[in-house]
C-alpha cells in the first residue's frame, strides 16, 4: 500500500476511533454545548444585554462562548490519549506522527463545529439576529478551524506539564487572539447585513492563521511527544 | 546477486546510546546486540535505565546520541520500521471506554493488518479472553488488559518484541499464559528483548541476559554460560 | 565563582555609559514638547524598552530554534534568559506608557496596537514561564520551552496587525485627541531617540549576557552535584 495512503488511513483511523469515543462516553460534545450556552447565559446577566443584541456584541458573545468551549474540547480529547498510555499507542503506528496531529486535530474540529453550528440557531433565538446564514457559517468553520489547528499542538504541550489541562488555556489565549478578533470582526460585518466581501482582509486574516498553525503543527508536533 | 550473510530483519543493534535526564546520562554510551532468534532478559536495578531503552528502542524517546539498527535500518529515518516493533509496557495503551473488539480493531487498522476479524479473533481467543468480547476495558482486571494488551503487540506480526516489567501485577494465570506465549514466540525469525528487575521464572525460557548498570551493558551472555559470571549470578541471587 | 569575561565587563560599563548619555541628551537637551509638556520626555524610555522587549522575543525564539536543531543546552539558557529580561523591559514599556498616557489622555491606558501588543507579550513571557516550570526535566524544560518561543514569536505580527486594523475601524477618541504619539520629531529629539535606542539594545545585551553566565553556572554545578 503507498505511504500516501495509508497516512490518510491512519488519519480517519484516529477521527473514527474520536468519533466511536464521543458516541460511547458523550462527555465531549453536550458537555462543550450546555457550558458555552451557560456562558451565554453568564454573560447575559452580567452585561445586561437585551435581546436587540447589536451586532459587535453579538459576535464578541459568539466567538467568546466557543473560545471557551473549544478549550474544553481539546483538554478532553487530549486526555483521554494519556490515560492508559494511548497516545503511546498511536506514536508506535509505522506512519509519520504528523498524522496523529492532524487525526486529532480534525476531529477537535469536528466537535467544535458541531458545537458551533448548534449555537448559532439557539443565538438567534435569544436575540432574533438572523445568525444562520452562509457567510456566518464559514467564518465560524475558518476560525474554528485556527483554533483546534492551535490548540491541538498546544494541548500536546500542556498534557506533559504537572498542571496539565489547567494550562491550555494559559497558552492559547494569548496566541489565538489574532483568530479571535479576525473572526469577531468578520462576523459583526456579516451579522451587520454586510456583504463578506467587506470583510475580505479579516477573512484573509483568518485564512493565513488557519496557514500558519497547521504548518507549526506539522512542524512541531513530534518534537512535542518524543520525550 | 544476495549477500551470503545477510543480516536478519529480526536483529536489534544498539551502538553507543546515550540518554541524559537532568543532565546526567542514564543510558551512557549503551551498545547491545540482540541476534535474530535470541530472547534477552534485560535485568538491572529499578530506575537503572531499562524502560529507557526499551522506549528509545520503540521508538517513543528520542536519544541523545547513538544509533540503533533493527537488521541493517537505522531506527529514526523512516516511520515504516515500527512495523517490524511490538512493544508491551506497563501501560496496556487501550482507550478504557471501548470494547476489546473495537480496541483491536483500532490497532489493526494502524498497522494496515490483513484478515483483520481474524487475527483479531484469534489474538482474543489465545488470550482466553472471548467471552469479554464485547465489555468496555474499564471492566477488565489488570491481568486482563495486561493479556490483552500482549494479542494488541502481536496483531501486526512484529519480528521485534519488546517487554518492560510484563509480569508486574499479573495474577498466576495470566502469568502462565504470558509463559506460554513467550515459549513460542522464542524461535527464529523473531529477537525478544524483555526487561524484569526479578528475573527468576525467565531463566528456563529465554537464551541470553544482558545486566544493565551505570548506563551500560556490563555483561551479555547466553544463560547457558551463566556460571561464568559470579557477579551476575550474585546479583540475580539478590533480587530473587 | 569564576571571574567575568573581559568582554563581558566592557559591555557592562558601556551599557551604563550609553543610558547615562541617553538619560542626559534626555533631561538636557532636547526641547520641551509643545502640546504635551516635560512628561513626553518619558517616551524615549518608553518606545526604547518596548523596542528592546520585542528584541528579547525574537532572541528567545531564535535561541529556541537553536536548541531544537543542536540540542545543545547554551541555546536553551539564552533563550530563558532572553525572556526574563524581556519581561523587565516589556514591564518598563507598559509602565512608562501608563504614565506617559496619565496627564496628557487622562487615562491610564489606550488600547493602541503597539502597548496592546506589548501587553500580550509579556502574557506570554508569563506563560512560557509556568509551562516550564510545569516541567520536571530541564530537557523537557528547554524543549518545550523552546516550540512555544518559536510558535508564540510567529503570532506576534499577526496580532500586532489584527490589532491595528481594528483600531482604523474603531478608532479610540480620548479627551478630544485620537490616540497615539500624534507629534513631529525635532532634529535634537531625533538624536535623543536613536541614542536610547541605541543605548537600551547594548543594556538587553549585557542583561542577557549576564543572565546567561549565571544559568550556565547553575546548571554546570547541578551537573557536578549529582
Amino acid at each position: 500500500m503507498s505511504p500516501i495512503l495509508r497516512y490518510l488511513r491512519v488519519i480517519w483511523q484516529i477521527i473514527r476511533k474520536d468519533i466511536r469515543l464521543e458516541w460511547r462516553g458523550r462527555q465531549g460534545v453536550p458537555v462543550m454545548l450546555v457550558f458555552s450556552l451557560l456562558v451565554v447565559f453568564l454573560f447575559n446577566f452580567a452585561l445586561q444585554l437585551s435581546p436587540d443584541l447589536q451586532a459587535g456584541l453579538a459576535a464578541g458573545l459568539l466567538w467568546v462562548s466557543l473560545a471557551f468551549a473549544a478549550t474544553l474540547g481539546l483538554n478532553r480529547s487530549i486526555s483521554l490519549e494519556r490515560e492508559s498510555g494511548a497516545l503511546d499507542g498511536l506514536l508506535l503506528a509505522p506512519v509519520d506522527r504528523s498524522a496523529i496531529f492532524f487525526g486529532k486535530s480534525l476531529s477537535n474540529f469536528l466537535f467544535t463545529s458541531l458545537v458551533a453550528l448548534v449555537l448559532l440557531p439557539v443565538f438567534s433565538l435569544f436575540y432574533g439576529n438572523n445568525i444562520l446564514n452562509l457567510s456566518l457559517i464559514l467564518i465560524v468553520l475558518l476560525g474554528v478551524g485556527a483554533t483546534t489547528s492551535l490548540g491541538t499542538l498546544l494541548a500536546a504541550l500542556s498534557i506533559q506539564t504537572r498542571t496539565r489541562d489547567v494550562l491550555l488555556p494559559v497558552l492559547l489565549y494569548p496566541l489565538a487572539l489574532p483568530i479571535l478578533i479576525a473572526a469577531v470582526e468578520a462576523s459583526r460585518g456579516v451579522l451587520s447585513g454586510r456583504a463578506l466581501s467587506d470583510s475580505r482582509n479579516w477573512i484573509l486574516l483568518l485564512l493565513a492563521c488557519d496557514v500558519l498553525f497547521t504548518a507549526a503543527g506539522l512542524m512541531f508536533f513530534e518534537t512535542i511527544l518524543e520525550e | 546477486m544476495k549477500r551470503k550473510l545477510e543480516i536478519s530483519s529480526a536483529q536489534i543493534t544498539i551502538r553507543g546510546l546515550v540518554k541524559r535526564y537532568h543532565y546526567q546520562p542514564v543510558l551512557d554510551n549503551l551498545s547491545l546486540t540482540v541476534e535474530d532468534g535470541d530472547f534477552c532478559v534485560l535485568v538491572g536495578a529499578n530506575g537503572a535505565g531499562k524502560t529507557t531503552l526499551l522506549r528509545i528502542i520503540a521508538s517513543l524517546v528520542r536519544p541523545d546520541s547513538g544509533e540503533i539498527l533493527l537488521g541493517d535500518d537505522l531506527l529514526g529515518v523512516n516511520p515504516q520500521l515500527r512495523q517490524r516493533i511490538g512493544f508491551v509496557s506497563h501501560q496496556p495503551m487501550f482507550y478504557q471506554d471501548l470494547t476489546a473488539i473495537e480496541n483491536l480493531r483500532h490497532y489493526a487498522r494502524l498497522y494496515q493488518t490483513s484478515r483483520v476479524d481474524e487475527t483479531i479473533n484469534n489474538g482474543i481467543r489465545s488470550a482466553g479472553l472471548s467471552q469479554h468480547l464485547n465489555k468496555p476495558l474499564r471492566a477488565y482486571s489488570r491481568g486482563m488488559q495486561q493479556r490483552l494488551s500482549i494479542a494488541r503487540a502481536l496483531l501486526h506480526d512484529p519480528v521485534i518484541l519488546l517487554f518492560d516489567e510484563p509480569y508486574t501485577g499479573l495474577d498466576q494465570d495470566a502469568a502462565r499464559f504470558l509463559d506460554g506465549k513467550l515459549k513460542q514466540l522464542h524461535q527464529p525469525g523473531r529477537a525478544i528483548l524483555l526487561a524484569a528487575h526479578r528475573p527468576q521464572r525467565l531463566l528456563p525460557i529465554a537464551s541470553h541476559i544482558a545486566w544493565l548498570k551505570d548506563g551500560k551493558i556490563i555483561q551479555h551472555l547466553p544463560i547457558s554460560c551463566l556460571s561464568e559470571s559470579p557477579e551476575l549470578e550474585q546479583y540475580l541471587q539478590e533480587v530473587a | 565563582m569564576p571571574k567575568k569575561p573581559p568582554g563581558l565587563i566592557i559591555l557592562d560599563i558601556l551599557s551604563l555609559i550609553g543610558v547615562l548619555c541617553a538619560l542626559g541628551l534626555i533631561l538636557f537637551f532636547t526641547p520641551v514638547e509643545a502640546t504635551m509638556g516635560p512628561v513626553q520626555k518619558v517616551f524615549y524610555f518608553h518606545v526604547a524598552s518596548a523596542w528592546a522587549g520585542m528584541l528579547s522575543f525574537i532572541l528567545a525564539a531564535a535561541a529556541g530554534a537553536g536548541y531544537l536543531i543542536t540540542r545543545r543546552f547554551s541555546w536553551d539558557w539564552l533563550s530563558l534568559s532572553a525572556v526574563e529580561v524581556g519581561v523587565i523591559f516589556g514591564l518598563i514599556a507598559i509602565l512608562s506608557g501608563m504614565i506617559w498616557a496619565r496627564p496628557i489622555w487622562n487615562t491610564w491606558w489606550v488600547w493602541d496596537p503597539r502597548l496592546t501588543t506589548t501587553a500580550i507579550m509579556e502574557l506570554i513571557f508569563g506563560a512560557y514561564f509556568i509551562l516550564r516550570s510545569g516541567l520536571n526535566t530541564p530537557e523537557a524544560r528547554a524543549r518545550l520551552g523552546a516550540v512555544y518561543a518559536v510558535v508564540s514569536v510567529a503570532t506576534v505580527p499577526l496580532t500586532f496587525f489584527s490589532i491595528r486594523f481594528f483600531r482604523t475601524i474603531h478608532p479610540v477618541v480620548i479627551a478630544g485627541t485620537s490616540s497615539g504619539a500624534a507629534f513631529n520629531m525635532s532634529p535634537r529629539m531625533l538624536v535623543a531617540f536613536f541614542t536610547s535606542l541605541a543605548a537600551f539594545t547594548i543594556l538587553l545585551a549585557d542583561l542577557v549576557w549576564n543572565r546567561f553566565r549565571l544559568a550556565k553556572l547553575k546548571a554546570t554545578n547541578q551537573q557536578e552535584m549529582q
